[in-house]
């Protein structure tokens, strides 16, 4: 059995489109065919649920009970990757969580994967987030998010305050998430989809859907680039180290 | 899979080398051959297409997303109708440019569209660049450099290599100055000589004998289109 793994994604500040990038982790994963399942922590309405209905459980990561909803089926669900999106503020105090409950240890040794995929905004207030998120996290595989999806001047901030923050975090990894056409982006929010089922112009049941070949287009060739970045990161790998060494033996 | 329907684009990064004339002669010969035809036009402003083909034309314009939409979202429409598209040189590169990021021509091919695209040549380091761009950029539609003539004997044609199998370069022969104000005189038809003023018997059948030579050439680039889509097919597998 492979090591489960749980990639939190997270910011401590709203609208900085964590919930996208969460979707376009979950879009990867299957295309990888590697069982995902999600969480997401916008009680009692979930973004993220209204996107990936099946998959998708709305939690409160404050709470014991969902807690263990969360971490104590890791290795009994079909699921290899969990994904939990972190509402906006519950980033530091769900790391924390993760401390007490012990999480952390597990996935310093080994048993668990444990990653984070940190969006930023575009304040300094975000980065200091960073300096105390680093504090608990340690080695976890820590992943900086430059969310450019909807905007196009957004890091403005000097780049050596960012640099000082960056290197708090040993072996951080920097992602960046290219802009999307507004009206595309938009009409897959009005679609309620996965990004995979409006590139195949599908609805929500599978259905066929009517969507504009042009914003397909331009989402697909988005995806595809924040597709490169994971890949670029090696996140399969991380993932399922184990299917990996087999391609390895295979191709040996 | 033999095409449906095809998307001719008359293309040069240059502004006057001939295109909309090109654009005007391509759809007349289609409506000669039968077929139903919408162009396209995009130039700004000048509207000179729709002037002599206003029951064909289709104003577009891929500067903002809702055009480009209308654009692309019609050109690749379930529909039998054979689509010219007159580019203007400053959309150049917008529109290769979303049709690249789209796959425009995947998704054509895909609906048994074949797209050429015809590219008037001249000299100058912008064409020949633009050109080896396109053939980069788009393996999988035919690219035909296109001479016209008017503009001079071509010693430049080495500069545009042709892809192996593909069309040849489609001779524009230059038409005598007094016919060419002639024919760029709106309402002009080649397809309905009855539009235009009455002209002398001699002119009438230099333009006959001009029009069946660059038709000849238009025949000739349709089969070029028509094998170089089978030989794809056969190479890639016939696809969906």
């Amino acid at each position: 059995m492979a090591r489960p793994a749980v990639i939190l994604v997270g910011a401590d500040k709203g609208g900085v489109g964590k919930t996208t990038v969460a979707r376009t982790l979950i879009d990867y994963f299957g295309a990888h065919q590697t069982p995902t399942r999600a969480f997401d922590t916008e009680a009692p309405r979930g973004t993220l649920k209204r996107f990936h209905p099946e998959l998708t459980e709305v939690v409160d990561v404050t709470s014991v009970s969902d807690q263990m909803k969360i971490f104590d089926t890791l290795g009994s669900a079909d699921a290899k990757v969990t994904v939990i999106d972190v509402r906006a503020g519950l980033l530091s105090s769900t790391l924390q969580a993760l401390t007490d409950i012990g999480f952390l240890e597990s996935a310093k040794k080994g048993q668990i994967t444990f990653a984070v995929f940190h969006i930023l905004g575009s304040s300094i207030a975000s980065l200091q987030e960073i300096a105390e998120t680093a504090r608990v996290v340690g080695d976890a595989n820590y992943f900086l998010v430059k969310n450019f999806i909807n905007n196009t001047t957004f890091f403005e901030w000097d780049p050596a305050t960012y640099n000082s923050y960056f290197k708090k975090i040993k072996g951080a990894e920097e992602i960046t998430i290219p802009k999307l056409n507004e009206m595309a982006y938009e009409q897959v929010e009005v679609a309620s989809v996965p990004f995979v089922s409006f590139i195949g112009n599908k609805g929500t049941k599978g259905e066929a859907a009517n969507n504009s070949f042009v914003l397909r287009g331009y989402v697909r060739h988005w995806l595809g680039n924040v597709w490169g970045e994971f890949d670029r990161v090696k996140l399969v790998d991380l993932v399922s180290p184990k299917i990996e060494s087999n391609v390895r033996q295979v191709a040996g | 899979m033999a095409f449906r329907s095809s998307i001719t684009i008359v293309a040069s990064p240059r502004p006057r080398v001939g295109k909309t004339l090109l654009a005007r002669l391509l759809t007349d010969f289609h409506l000669s051959e039968g077929r139903l035809v919408t162009a396209f036009d995009l130039n700004a402003g000048e509207r000179t297409l729709a002037q002599f083909l206003p029951e064909k034309t289709t104003a577009a314009s891929v500067r903002e997303i809702s055009g480009q939409m209308a654009l692309f979202d019609h050109l690749v429409a379930h529909e039998d109708v054979t689509k010219v598209i007159d580019l203007g040189h400053e959309s150049f590169e917008t529109f290769f440019s979303v049709a690249h990021q789209i796959d425009f021509v995947e998704e054509a091919r895909r609906r048994s569209i074949a797209v050429a695209i015809l590219f008037t040549i001249t000299p100058d380091q912008t064409s020949i660049g633009a050109y080896r761009g396109l053939r980069d950029r788009f393996s999988r539609a035919t690219l035909a450099p296109v001479h016209n003539e008017i503009l001079g004997p071509a010693q430049h044609r080495d500069k545009y290599p042709l892809a192996t199998g593909g069309p040849g370069v489609v001779r524009m022969p230059a038409l005598a100055p007094g016919l060419r104000r002639y024919i760029e005189t709106p309402p002009f038809s080649f397809a309905d000589s009855g539009k235009a003023s009455p002209m002398l018997p001699d002119s009438q059948s230099e333009l006959q004998r001009w029009l069946r030579r660059i038709y000849l050439e238009f025949r000739e680039l349709d089969l070029r289109i028509l094998l170089a889509d089978l030989r794809s097919s056969i190479q890639f597998g016939s696809g969906t």
